[in-house]
């Protein structure tokens, strides 16, 4: 008891501690008193989750500044090497060989150098920086610069994967947040606290006693139906979605508030039409990163289609490596990267055969996309790749459709956030669409309502705007109150779901 | 160069975007803008080697150096080297 309040007080301390800096970098006057001021919130922060992680993050910040400057001073592909090679073998180290190390060893303080949260996405950074320093880019920062970038408090736990060239104007500049970025901040923190605490919790652990996505996959190892199969992966979809998403509107909340800018990482991925447009829509700072770091150098290595398609599959083998060096990942990667081929191949033929025999329009094949993204997530979540294969042979044994074994409040969860979130998704292009519409009749004399009073469609367009610009703010409530009347209605009624931790701080 | 820079306008136009119709110039963002993905990329990036007759560095391109046709070209004056 004393021991776990010791540890909240000294949590609560470090945490206010950050708080104070930020605070003091906010008030300062000169660049290097607010870099220093906004390093030292940044480390405080990490070093909540562990000391030990934070010697990590310096020691990775210290070797990477050597690296780039090596690399600065005499730009070589070797030098270059030197620092792929260094970065993975400090993550595949600390992510994997210290944790092996201590249980072998049995040295316990060893164990808290293991697995330091966020080292995936800093790593990622870190190279990201000796590339565009290895592409000549005009990048000078100083050892402070580069630590806090390397610290950041927004991105140092999951992402955004920022670059160099993005955060060090930033950080040169004096910050000056106007009440619109604390306004817009605060509205995406709220935003994501609600898709987080909300909507992906109760989803993962379900209602009540009810059982979520959790428990579902707990159970698939005895056997599901193939609609309990699809509610699994749709829900887990949702899970992550908003369980990642969420914390991505959070932290870039918060750095908006204090007048930083950070790059989106979602933007509707599951109304994505085709397997490509969702990865320009899913993660998107991962997706570029491998498109720019991977992909494109990789391609440009051999000519020919086939050498494409085979860039094209490695590079998605890498984005699962990333998340775990695991099979499932590898097999999720490579799904995708099958995928996003025959989606190419399918391209290619209609256009050297003109044939026009399979339309599905956007809404089909937005509806199949959809479809063969959630039957990833089942290897995503799946523990092992066997128990993914079984519940993907569910789906394709349709007289397994009638079994239905999981508890009601979970379809009836999963399919109130699906609904929830393609209303929340859609609304705001409905309405752009109608004012487009409606202000075209203020122009087009043959335009069918153009002979409407104007001030009718004045005060429509008006009404029209306000609502599309804060559709979180109607909406949200709404879908909260569909939730939580539908929760109490099919479970006990003091039963709240359990909190879990944000998924991608687990990466 | 405006013929080089009018080749590869229609190129992207007939062979890459498959949409003649469409309003392009040379200042046209391609990537930003989300008409073109990375694989048409990878196409254009082979047409412009042809164009240039010159190979471009695996690793030294972004798609940010090739958002805009003008863009394309002075990256591969900066870096293209010429073919043997």
């Amino acid at each position: 008891m004393t021991h776990a309040l010791f540890a909240l007080t000294s949590e609560l301390t470090w945490y206010a501690g950050g708080v104070v800096f930020v605070a003091a970098a906010l008030v300062a006057r000169r660049t290097t008193h607010r870099q220093i001021a906004l390093l030292l919130a940044c480390w405080l922060f990490y070093a909540t989750w562990g000391v030990g992680f934070l010697a990590v993050l310096v020691f990775s910040s210290i070797v990477n500044y050597f690296l780039g400057t090596a690399l600065r001073r005499r730009v070589t592909p070797a030098r270059l090497w030197i620092g792929i090679a260094t970065n993975i073998a400090l993550l595949v180290l600390f992510k994997y060989g210290v944790k092996s190390l201590a249980d072998d060893a049995g040295i316990g303080a060893m164990a808290r150098l293991a697995r330091p949260i966020g080292i995936s996405f800093w790593t990622l950074q870190a190279l990201s920086y000796l590339f565009d320093t290895y592409r000549e880019e005009d990048l000078d920062p100083s050892f402070l610069e580069f630590c806090l970038y390397m610290a950041f408090a927004p991105t140092v736990l999951a992402g955004p994967i920022s670059r160099l060239s993005s955060l060090l104007p930033q950080f040169r500049q004096p910050l000056r947040p106007t009440t619109a970025d604390v306004s817009e901040g605060a509205r995406r923190v709220l935003l994501g606290l609600f898709m987080k605490l909300v909507v992906a919790d109760v989803l993962a652990t379900g209602w009540g006693r009810a059982g979520g996505v959790n428990a579902g996959f707990e159970r698939a190892s005895a056997g599901l139906g193939g609609l309990d199969v699809w509610f699994l992966a749709v829900g887990f979809g949702f899970q992550l979605f908003c369980d990642f998403a969420g914390y991505s509107h959070i932290v870039i909340g918060a750095a908006r508030a204090i007048g930083f800018r950070l790059e989106e990482n979602f933007d509707r991925p599951y109304l994505s039409p085709t397997p490509a447009a969702f990865w320009t829509r899913w993660h998107i700072s991962l997706s570029e990163w491998i498109r720019d770091y991977v992909f494109m150098p990789m391609t440009m290595l051999r000519r020919g289609r086939w050498w494409v398609y085979t860039s094209l599959l490695s590079s998605m083998v890498v984005v699962g490596l990333w998340h775990e060096a695991g099979p499932t990942f590898v097999v999720w990667g490579a799904y995708h990267g099958v995928l996003l081929v025959l989606h190419r191949v399918g391209q290619q033929v209609n256009r050297s055969t003109s044939y026009r025999g399979l339309r599905l329009g956007n809404a089909g094949s937005g509806v199949m996309t959809f479809a063969l993204v959630s039957v990833g997530w089942l290897f995503f979540r799946s523990p092992t790749v066997s128990q993914a294969v079984s519940m993907c042979r569910s789906l394709m044994t349709f007289r397994s459709y009638g079994e239905l074994s999981l508890p009601f409040s979970f379809y009836a969860v999963t399919l109130t956030v699906a609904a929830g979130w393609v209303m929340a998704s859609i609304s705001g292009r409905c309405l752009e669409l109608v004012r487009t519409y409606w202000q075209a009749a203020e122009t087009d004399p043959v335009h069918p309502v153009a002979l409407a009073p104007t001030p009718v469609y004045v005060t429509a367009i008006d009404a029209l705007d306000y609502f599309a610009a804060r559709r979180w703010w109607w909406l949200a409530p709404i879908l909260i109150v569909i939730g939580v009347v539908g929760g109490f209605a099919l479970t006990d009624l003091g039963a709240t779901p359990a909190r879990t931790p944000f998924m991608y701080t687990l990466f | 160069m405006s013929d080089q820079f009018e080749q590869m306008i229609q190129y992207i136009k007939r062979d890459v975007m498959r949409r003649p119709d469409v309003q392009l110039d040379e200042a046209t963002p391609l990537v930003s803008s989300g008409l073109i993905d990375s694989l048409a990329l990878v196409d254009i990036l082979m047409k412009l080697e042809d164009v240039t007759r010159t190979r471009l560095p695996a690793g030294k391109i972004q798609p940010k150096d090739m958002d805009t046709v003008q863009l394309m070209f002075a990256t591969a004056a900066k870096l293209g080297k010429p073919r043997k």
